[in-house]
């Protein structure tokens, strides 16, 4: 992990708003042994250009299948989504994406990881290597171009995973569990960066965790989902200026809350003691 | 030995198990029965066709009514018999020298250091290499051929039981340390059964291996067989002979695998699948 | 007792006493009269029989004609293994009708198609080509094959999220991808190619090479020249693999180190 100072995100990009999502009367269902099994429920939303939202859930909620089907991989879904009033029916390069295993092709660098998103867009091939280098540089990575993502660690990898997927600039970046595999302080630090990164450039941005307190640092809003089948079950408005302080009351409170809700039931009951009765005294 | 790499040349097959051509989930098993099904039917159209004159190619219905001719005066029982004997004798020999070989230099750093460097120049000579020499040792009787199986099974169970001893987890021991095994116990519960997989899969390559060796061994000098009855075939022209030979050798390689997979699988089942 | 083990020269000594036994054994072996001296041969006629080959070039033939047989074989055999492995993991309606023949084709041992090559073909050169570029083909087509039908659906979804055209798929996910058991399934036709080419040139003994010395040695009994071509084929496939594992080494350098 490089301890550099931030690099200045670049003038010409800071100011890009756009990128309106709208998510009406969506409902996904999976054939799972013949049967459909539904798993996700009249979902609406609404993403503001240039907001960032962080959707939280327990596993199963669904929420990783609704960014599948927000960036194109799966067709199938009744309801409608759209960008800029678009609907959208297969991937493109308005929409990018990191998943939680980074996914930089093993067999490239750094930078031919990153340049490969530019293949298909129509940006000169004369500047390519300026604007990967910027976005390595975005990152925090300038010096490990040559370097091969086994020779990366977690965390570097991941954000190389984000410069990959910022690098043709996309109306909306959506972020499903990116930091998920990542030690508590390697998370912190990339968290930092992100949010860094998003103030940079000021794109549209959904986020999926199970981390509340990720969540409510970086969103803007909190959309909580609730399991089988997946459903918006409340969206909290996180009223904080960015950047944020993390000690912030307001956000212990928020979490405290919404952890409460998604767990359902105060903490310190002794239900959840385990007894062993063959250590009991005898 | 110096080097975990398993040497390419020498080896009939490499031990990385050849992926087969996999149907798609389920249907495996299907396609395991269609393959060899729709194989004939295209045989025995090709043959109707009248392209190919019968010195060359023969219909499967001619090579099944010789194997019934062969199987009915008892012939193809003998080739077959000589065969799997050669091949059960010779590969218990080598396949128990094998094991004890590779355990001890696995187990022992002075009997690696002994040993290695000539099990490895000698693992460079592909065993049929070693057939003319054996002849001017052994002549061409069974002792003979069930060398050639024994060398075949010998070298890839050395190797594969030395890489799987060697391949214990060092944690595993610490945790029977930790526990207080007793040396007994930490060969029985640890070790063997961590070493299984690994014998397991040497011992079915050797086997195939080892049947192919034989085949070749026969085709060169015997005077019983199926290497060898295929080889009269060749020198009478008689082709459906040759593809009887041909049939039942594919056949019975195929089933030596099939059987040794099963019992691996089956064995080392607490591996993940 | 490890401390003097992990001394390299001391090593290469205990390495070389049993190797010395074996010859001291052999030596005492074929000098005691009354013992078969059919089969043994003193230490000192394997070197002079390789002065021998080495000086009236049978040798250097040899090592052509085998070396040259076992890689034409390879380069055919492996390039239509590797094209046909790719094809049919790319093309599913070739993989329903080719793979069910080729599946049952490669149940049979290469060496079990010699008899039948060589009715069909003659004993010549060409038949032990063919059977050098048949057991080069399949072990390439296989390997080829499960891994381009394997990549994982997470790379093929990242082309999908670039909108990678289908030749940038192929070229920069399906290929790279497979690489690894590619090289795996060249490492083994190299080594099919190269016992095919002894087994063959042992069997149909046509146009020189180390096989067919070793046959005709083996007819005059003379355990000297087989020997001494025994030895040969050892160095030979010893360089063979170090060739491989170089190669693969350096194809493969975006790997983490394994072992």
């Amino acid at each position: 992990m490089s301890a550099e100072p931030f690099p200045r995100p670049t003038a010409e990009r800071s100011i890009a708003v756009r990128g309106e999502l709208t998510v009406s009367d969506l409902d996904k269902s999976f054939v799972i042994g013949g049967q459909p099994r539904p798993v996700l429920e009249n979902i609406n939303l609404t993403v503001r250009p240039g907001e960032f939202v962080s959707i939280v859930g327990a596993s199963g909620c669904g929420k990783s299948t609704l960014l599948r089907l927000i960036v194109g991989l799966d067709d199938q879904y009744r309801g409608e989504i759209r960008l800029d009033g678009e609907r959208i029916a297969t991937t493109s390069l308005d929409r990018g994406i990191v998943f939680q295993d980074h996914r930089l092709f093993p067999w490239m660098t750094l930078e031919q990881n990153i340049e490969l998103a530019l293949l298909n867009t129509d940006t000169p091939k004369a500047r390519r290597a300026a604007i990967v280098a910027e976005h390595i540089a975005l990152v925090g990575l300038t010096g490990f171009e040559k370097a091969y993502p086994h020779q990366l660690s977690g965390g570097m990898a991941q954000r190389a995973a984000i410069a990959r997927a910022l690098v043709t600039e996309p109306k909306v970046l959506l972020l499903d569990e990116p930091l998920g595999a990542l030690d508590a302080l390697t998370r912190v630090h990339v968290q930092n960066e992100l949010q860094r990164i998003w103030l940079a450039q000021r794109s549209t941005m959904v986020m999926v965790t199970h981390d509340v307190e990720e969540a409510l640092y970086l969103g803007d809003r909190v959309i909580v989902m609730s399991p089988n089948p997946g459903r918006i079950r409340r969206i909290v408005n996180v009223d904080l200026p960015h950047p944020r302080d993390r000690r912030s009351p307001l956000l212990h409170r928020l979490k405290d809350e919404i952890l409460a809700e998604l767990t359902g039931a105060p903490t310190d009951t002794p239900a959840n003691l385990v007894h062993l009765p063959s250590r009991e005294p005898r | 030995m110096a080097s975990r790499a398993v040497p390419a040349v020498g080896s009939t097959l490499g031990t990385a198990p050849a992926p087969g051509i996999k149907a798609a989930g389920d249907r495996s098993r299907w396609s395991a029965v269609a393959a060899p099904l729709s194989l004939l039917a295209a045989w025995q159209l090709a043959c109707m066709s009248g392209v190919f004159p019968s010195q060359v190619l023969v219909p499967p219905s001619e090579v099944v009514r010789t194997l019934w001719q062969m199987a009915a005066s008892g012939e193809l029982r003998m080739h077959v018999g000589d065969s799997l004997y050669r091949l059960t004798i010779g590969f218990v020999i080598g396949g128990f020298a094998g094991l004890a070989f590779g355990a001890t230099i696995a187990l022992s750093r002075l009997a690696e250091a002994a040993f290695s460097p000539l099990f490895l120049t000698l693992w460079q000579v592909p065993v049929i290499a070693f057939v003319p020499t054996m002849v001017l040792f052994l002549g061409i009787n069974e002792p003979f051929k069930i060398a050639v199986v024994a060398i075949a099974a010998f070298f890839p169970i050395a190797l594969a039981t030395f890489d799987g001893v060697r391949g214990v987890p060092k944690a595993w021991f610490e945790v029977a340390k930790v526990y207080r095994t007793r040396l007994p116990d930490l060969v029985w519960r640890i070790l063997v059964p961590a070493t299984i997989p690994s014998v397991l899969t040497g011992l079915r390559i050797s086997l195939t291996r080892a049947w192919i060796v034989l085949v070749a061994a026969e085709l060169l000098a015997a005077d019983s067989g199926i290497g060898q009855m295929m080889e009269m075939g060749r020198q009478l022209f008689q082709l459906d002979v040759v593809l009887a030979g041909v049939v039942v050798s594919g056949l019975i390689g195929f089933a030596l695998d099939r059987g040794a997979r099963e019992i691996e699988r089956r064995a080392s089942k607490w591996r993940t699948a | 007792m490890n401390r003097l083990l992990a001394n390299r020269s001391i090593r290469l000594v205990i390495g070389l006493v049993a190797p010395a036994i074996l010859l001291a054994w052999w030596q005492w072996f074929a000098t005691t009269p009354g013992a078969s001296a059919v089969a043994l041969a003193p230490l000192g006629s394997v070197g002079s029989a390789f002065l021998e080959l080495a000086n009236n070039g049978t040798l250097l033939g040899d090592i052509t004609a085998t070396l040259g047989r076992a890689f034409t074989g390879f380069a055919i055999g492996a390039s239509l293994g590797v094209a046909t492995g790719t094809a049919m993991a790319v093309l599913p309606l070739l993989n329903r009708v080719l793979g069910p023949l080729l599946n049952g084709l490669r149940q049979v041992p290469m060496i079990g198609w010699l008899p039948l090559i060589g009715l069909w073909f003659g004993t010549g050169e060409g038949s032990e080509l063919i059977v050098v570029c048949l057991g080069a083909f399949f072990p390439a087509m296989l390997n080829t094959h499960a891994g381009v039908a394997n990549v994982e659906q997470r790379y093929l979804d990242v082309g999908e999220i670039f909108r990678f055209t289908a030749t940038q798929r192929f070229v920069r996910i399906l290929l790279p991808a497979a690489m690894p058991l590619i090289l795996t399934g060249l490492t083994q036709s190299l080594a099919f190619a190269w016992i095919g080419t002894l087994a063959s040139e042992l069997l149909m003994g046509a146009g020189g090479g180390l096989g067919v010395t070793l046959q005709t040695a083996q007819i005059q009994q003379r355990l000297d020249v087989i020997l001494v071509t025994v030895a040969i084929t050892a160095v030979l496939g010893f360089a063979i693999n170090q060739i491989i594992a170089r190669v693969r080494r350096e194809v493969l350098r975006w790997q983490p180190v394994q072992y």
